[in-house]
């Protein structure tokens, strides 16, 4: 398959130049070609180079992600894909940060001028302070992170993010990078057909990609999207207006929301829990639950826990918690969601994982570069470790708050 | 203020270094670095061959098939030395430093010659 997927323009995006462009290209071409020709190289070299050295040395087979690692590390192969990945996402942020670099105060005037032309609302409270978790390390290697601001009315990392992550998913999940909500809204659509949410909380949205799917395909619902990242919300906004949807915008963490109880009828989030801590998680939860009205839904689209993979490819995804700054990637795969939903307050009976296929194929008739062939491929893959994506669908946790809470005998 | 109105010093500059330490994969030091630069070059031949490929496109779009004329285009023997000269120019640049390392030898530099030296000239009044 070539992938020849490109991004959809809108008015808050940042231009490139040709040589630009053809800069961020090859930050795509080069992550597709780690995942497609150096990854698989990685299931030989561990069968049959390091487990062997490790039984020599150990007297015994790997047992789990932690000793496979402790041989990898050694091996030439290895020190050259991990090299490899983690050069291919530095040029990738520097092939978009030169980019916004040369255009920024012209950005910012955009992201103004589009921000004014809406009547959503735009809630940047005075004096917020982001949680440890995402400033601690700049997440995914991404400079700045997701609240750094350069000056004022700043947009920088809101639209490094934007153009960045388009590169980093190679367009798996869309012109308009936004595969994740438009999958959980039509899994929503198929399974719940009478479901009509009147108010939608998007937690953790950063700049509103996978947000703007619930407002268009629920069109008459108040959407909000939340975000600890300011540049990131101001961006988001910006970006709704530009393409033309009125979506609410907020700083705000999804620990402690400003929002009444029972004010939503669905709460979401996308691969928000994996950037969070083992302390905010179940705080998140218990928010959601507060925040549901009776008979509304919380989903969470994230990474899938651990124990249902096999130690090899547990290793293989766990690289990002090492080398890609991701501190909470692998330890929250090793968290008990399903007793978190509990503890927050949902009944077990009510809470479940499933898969929300991709939706990335719908995509292929209009966009520029996503043939039919191309944009099949990715939908029908399987799970592979390492890739982005996990191919057939994403993981959801869904759970309902119950319609009256009952009373304790 | 507008963009345009800015000097060179006042534009904002976006933050271009990731928080955390940078994690180094190789044993042999210094080629983590040079992997890096390699790569980053290797970007830069892809961005040169993709403008090219566009300058054949615009001119074919006003009239000229460059494309066709490269691929049938005869070297005369000016061309061919031309050229020549400038793979074998590039060739020395590139092994720059193996060469560096055969002309000490030839010329008997060693790094004590080197230190002798500093200290000797350290000496003089």
């Amino acid at each position: 398959m070539l992938n020849t997927f490109q991004q959809a323009d809108h008015p808050a995006l940042p231009k490139a130049t040709a040589d630009e462009a053809a800069r961020q290209e090859f930050t795509k071409s080069f992550k597709g070609f780690i995942q497609s020709t150096l990854l698989p190289g990685l299931t030989p070299i561990y069968q049959t180079r390091v487990a062997r050295k490790f039984e020599k040395d150990h007297g015994r087979a790997p047992a789990d992600r932690r000793d496979i690692r402790s041989g990898m590390v050694h091996d030439i192969y290895f020190q050259h894909y991990a090299a490899a990945n983690r050069i291919a996402q530095e040029l990738l942020w520097e092939s978009v940060n030169c980019s916004i670099d040369r255009q920024l105060p012209e950005l910012i005037e955009q992201a103004r001028a589009l921000s004014a032309s809406s009547k959503a609302q735009l809630v940047m409270p005075e004096g917020f302070t982001p949680p440890r978790y995402v400033t601690a390390l700049d997440i995914h290697c991404m400079p700045g992170g997701y609240c750094s601001e350069v000056c004022k009315d700043d947009i920088s990392v809101g639209a490094l993010y934007d153009r960045g992550v388009y590169l980093y998913s190679m367009g798996y999940t869309g012109p308009n990078n936004d595969d994740m909500g438009r999958s959980v809204v039509n899994y929503i659509k198929r399974h719940m057909p009478d479901f009509t949410p009147r108010r939608i909380l998007d937690m953790g949205c950063t700049v509103g990609h996978s947000t703007l799917p619930y407002k268009e395909l629920f069109p008459d619902a108040e959407v909000w999207g939340i975000d600890v990242g300011g540049p990131c919300v101001r961006y988001a906004h910006a970006r709704a207006a530009g393409i033309g949807l009125e979506v609410n915008y907020a700083q705000m963490s999804a620990e402690e929301t400003s929002f009444p109880d029972g004010h939503f009828d669905l709460v979401v989030s996308h691969i928000l829990l994996h950037e969070t801590s083992g302390k905010a998680m179940p705080k998140i939860f218990a928010e959601a639950h507060r925040v549901l009205a009776p008979g509304g839904l919380m989903i969470h689209a994230d990474l899938p826990p651990f124990d249902l993979m096999d130690p090899f490819t547990q290793f293989i995804l766990d690289n990002e918690t090492w080398y890609n700054n991701e501190p909470f990637w692998g330890a929250m795969r090793d968290m008990d969601q399903i007793a978190l939903a509990e503890r927050a307050g949902f009944d077990r009976a009510d809470v479940k994982f499933d898969t929300a296929p991709m939706a990335v194929m719908e995509f292929a008739a209009a966009a520029e570069g996503y043939s039919q062939e191309a944009s099949e491929a990715v939908a029908d893959r399987d799970f592979t470790a390492g890739e982005f994506a996990p191919g057939g669908g994403w993981e959801v946790l869904i759970a309902r708050k119950p319609l009256e809470k009952r009373l304790a005998a | 203020m507008t963009g345009e109105e800015m000097t060179e010093a006042e534009r904002p500059q976006v933050t271009r270094h990731a928080r955390g330490k940078r994690p180094e994969f190789y044993e042999t030091p210094g080629l983590d670095h040079a992997m890096s630069m390699i790569m980053v070059l290797a970007n830069e031949i892809s961005v040169l061959r993709d403008r090219m490929d566009s300058v054949e496109r615009m001119a074919k779009v006003h009239g000229i098939d460059l494309a066709a004329g490269i691929e049938t285009l005869e070297l005369d023997q000016a061309a061919l030395e031309e050229r020549e000269k400038r793979r074998q120019d590039f060739l020395r640049r590139l092994f720059y430093l193996q060469l560096k390392d055969a002309d000490e030898a030839a010329q008997a530099q060693t790094a004590e010659g080197y230190s002798a030296t500093i200290a000797d000239i350290a000496l003089q009044d």
